[in-house]
């Protein structure tokens, strides 16, 4: 989900994934500003065409010596496995929480993963999904898409995927642990450069057109590929204003926007959200409490992947 | 504000007592660090005044300075008193051998049998999914450390007043009052009077106490815990709470008026809510007209809620609905329905009555309890049947086939 917030800033993302999805990053406060790389999963590419702020280039050092950005003192539970399960993680808002309540779902979350296989996947993976639908003649429906967001934690994490069919764009928006949902197959794996991409919404059609009939792609390594691919936008109206925040894989803003929207752009930007420690405080979990939740879910998920690989070979 | 800063200052020369910070090396700054607790602030309601089964429960947190020998003498005590503090399903509490502990017996049902409500806090909403595919959100209603604390009977027992409401005086005399606790806490939390009430019970003092009207024949002893088990999963229960305090608010948001226009001349009148009365005789404005005001904080009540699941390891109840009033982690009583058909009628639909009692034949319960129509997540995916549909007569055929018949 959200790897490129440590980069891109914080604030308009925080605004446009309303506090929700941020809370899976998990970033301790301390960590934010010294190292953007904590956000990045296992592959750790950094961008090497923009090197301009020095915390970056801090970043890029830490890794080039090796170090993991992830956990200093932190206890020995694999950090990076929050990237796979972000919807095991609370809810941010702290009056909302409740320890039972979250341990509770958790375990429904996992007694639903024992009978469904839910893959790894990010907002720019392309997915297969077949799911239980009454009003079909055969019971059943499949649909092919992108997956353009992924939304809320716990039972009701939701994923859109995006396609378009016979020049019409179709969304279809899916909750991650609804019973009907039969099959999750991920036809290619891959990451983009944005916490959401609902902008291909305004984007010409060859952006979000996949073949139903598309095969899985071969994976040769087990790094997650970051495509840096950014997209045209159509001319206004747009079904939001994209231009009040900063997307980094939107190529022509510029060229669509008045004088006026330009002058609102700049006031709306806040370049300085990426130093409020205390806003990251609030729109994160601490590192101990996301090692332990990772600890709890461990061993089921473990077992759970080695049984699908066995049934897969 | 004072006020504030002395609570504060108080809580802070605790931190003081409890480490070996020397007090000068801590800023005063620490003031500062209050977090505004949003109360009710309606105009014209008379002071909360304690109704005489409960008493004063908050008291001032001085410095004590107590030394480490003092604090090891009062953990040892309570300890002696009540058990060593524990987790049980879930809950900070402590492992007390009840003192008052009774054998409960189960009484036969009858019509208008009125048994104990319990106290339960509303930790969260999730979904639940039905068998045929529908979803369906569910509030986690958690049955927390519930014990009877004292019983009162009918002639003892003083209804409530109310500035509106009159008690009808049929009811009076004919319902005992049951007292039940939730949450055992620190006794060191609470007043001396205060604690003073569970001492009958041989409880630790609890952290909400509430009264709820029963039959005399479903009186439960002192001491007697609560759980989940109370209920049975497809009942249907009344839940009430205190419902988010919304602060003084416009019309709008309020009572749900429409405000005026945004353009055609309209200026400043926006968001007010136009006219409130008429001139002439009657010049005023009537009683109860919907005005801008205090919002929330009031008590209300969600009346036929069924009970899709029961997690008896923790006591949690998963009821229908996302609307029970009340903030997540606020307290909440759930009683069993009086909405008209929802209500037992009949001998063989009998809740447990007094109580759930558990019995040593039947072994500890599973530790979730579904309701027919609820999908379980460790249930194989929801799959519909493909059924080969019979062909429809259409109305012209039929009536083609009676032609030819009567032909």
């Amino acid at each position: 989900m959200a790897f490129y917030i440590g980069r891109l800033g914080f604030g308009p993302e925080l605004r446009l994934l309303g506090c929700k999805t941020m809370r899976c990053l998990g970033a301790d406060s301390r960590n934010v500003v010294t190292s953007p790389a904590m956000f990045l999963p296992r592959s750790t590419t950094m961008d090497s065409k923009a090197e301009g702020s020095a915390e970056k280039r801090v970043g890029a050092k830490k890794l080039s010596k090796g170090t993991s950005p992830l956990s200093i003192d932190s206890p020995t539970a694999d950090l990076n496995m929050r990237y796979k399960y972000p919807e095991m993680f609370p809810e941010p808002f702290m009056i909302w929480r409740n320890p039972l309540k979250e341990k509770l779902e958790r375990k429904d979350m996992l007694s639903r993963r024992s009978r469904i296989y839910i893959p790894e996947f990010y907002v720019g993976s392309v997915l297969r999904v077949t799911l239980s639908n009454f009003h079909q003649p055969d019971k059943t429906s499949t649909f092919v898409g992108i997956c353009i967001q992924r939304e809320e934690c716990g039972l009701k994490a939701t994923f859109i995927l995006r396609n378009v069919i016979d020049n019409l764009g179709v969304e279809i928006k899916l909750e991650l642990y609804d019973p009907r949902l039969q099959k999750i197959e991920v036809l290619r794996l891959e990451r983009r450069l944005d916490t959401h991409l609902r902008y291909l919404r305004d984007c010409p059609p060859e952006y979000s057109t996949f073949p139903l009939d598309m095969k899985a792609e071969i994976r040769r390594t087990d790094e997650v590929p970051l495509n840096r691919m950014k997209v045209r936008l159509n001319p206004r109206p747009w079904t939001e204003w994209w231009h009040k925040y900063d997307y980094k894989g939107i190529e022509n803003l510029t060229e669509h926007i008045s004088d006026k929207m330009k002058k609102r752009r700049q006031i709306l930007a806040k370049p300085w959200e990426k130093y409020d420690l205390m806003k990251t405080y609030r729109a994160t979990l601490p590192e101990e409490d996301m090692a332990e939740i990772l600890e709890e879910i461990k061993e089921d998920v473990e077992n759970h992947e080695q049984k699908h690989k066995r049934r897969g070979a | 504000m004072a006020a504030l800063r002395s609570r504060v200052l108080s809580v802070f020369q605790g931190i003081h007592a409890s480490s070996k910070i020397p007090l000068p090396l801590l800023d005063v700054r620490f003031e500062v660090c209050v977090t505004q607790v949003r109360g009710n602030r309606f105009l014209g309601i008379p002071k909360f005044r304690h109704p005489y089964w409960h008493l004063r429960k908050d008291r001032a947190h001085y410095a004590e300075n107590l030394t480490p020998e003092n604090k090891e003498f009062i953990r040892e005590t309570i300890a002696k008193d009540y058990g060593p503090p524990s987790v049980i399903s879930g809950v900070q509490t402590y492992d007390s051998p009840l003192k008052n502990i009774h054998k409960v017996e189960s009484i036969e049902w009858f019509p208008g049998v009125r048994r104990t409500s319990t106290i339960a806090k509303k930790i969260g909403i999730q979904p639940l999914w039905l068998k045929d595919g529908t979803r369906v959100m569910a509030s986690l209603l958690h049955i927390a450390d519930n014990h009877v604390i004292r019983y009162n009977p009918p002639e003892q027992v003083i209804p409530m007043r109310h500035r509106k409401k009159v008690v009808p005086q049929k009811t009076l005399g004919k319902f005992g009052a049951l007292i039940v606790g939730a949450e055992s806490a620190d006794p060191q939390e609470f007043t001396k009077e205060y604690c003073g009430l569970f001492k009958e019970s041989g409880l630790p003092p609890k952290r909400k106490l509430a009264r709820f009207l029963i039959s005399p024949q479903a009186v439960l002893p002192a001491g007697t815990p609560l759980n989940a088990l109370h209920y049975r999963v497809g009942d249907y229960v009344d839940v009430t709470g205190q419902t988010i305090q919304r602060g003084f608010q416009g019309v709008m948001k309020r009572w749900g008026f429409k405000g005026l226009r945004a353009t055609h001349g309209v200026t400043k009148s926006h968001r007010r809510p136009g006219n409130i009365g008429a001139g002439g005789n009657k010049a005023r404005v009537w009683p109860g007209k919907k005005m801008p005001g205090f919002m929330g904080g009031r008590y209300r009540t969600l009346r036929g809620l069924q009970i899709l699941r029961i997690n008896t390891e923790y006591n949690v109840l998963y009821v229908i609905g996302q609307n029970i009033p009340g903030q997540i982690n606020s307290y909440v009583y759930v009683h069993d329905s009086l909405c008209r058909h929802r209500w037992v009628t009949e001998a063989k639909d009998a809740r447990p009555l007094p109580t759930y009692i558990p019995k040593d034949s039947e072994g500890s319960p599973p530790e979730n309890l579904y309701a027919p129509d609820v999908h379980r997540f460790d249930d194989p995916t929801i799959t519909f049947e493909i059924v080969d549909t019979p062909v429809v007569r259409t109305g012209a055929k039929i009536a083609k086939a009676k032609g030819s018949k009567a032909k």
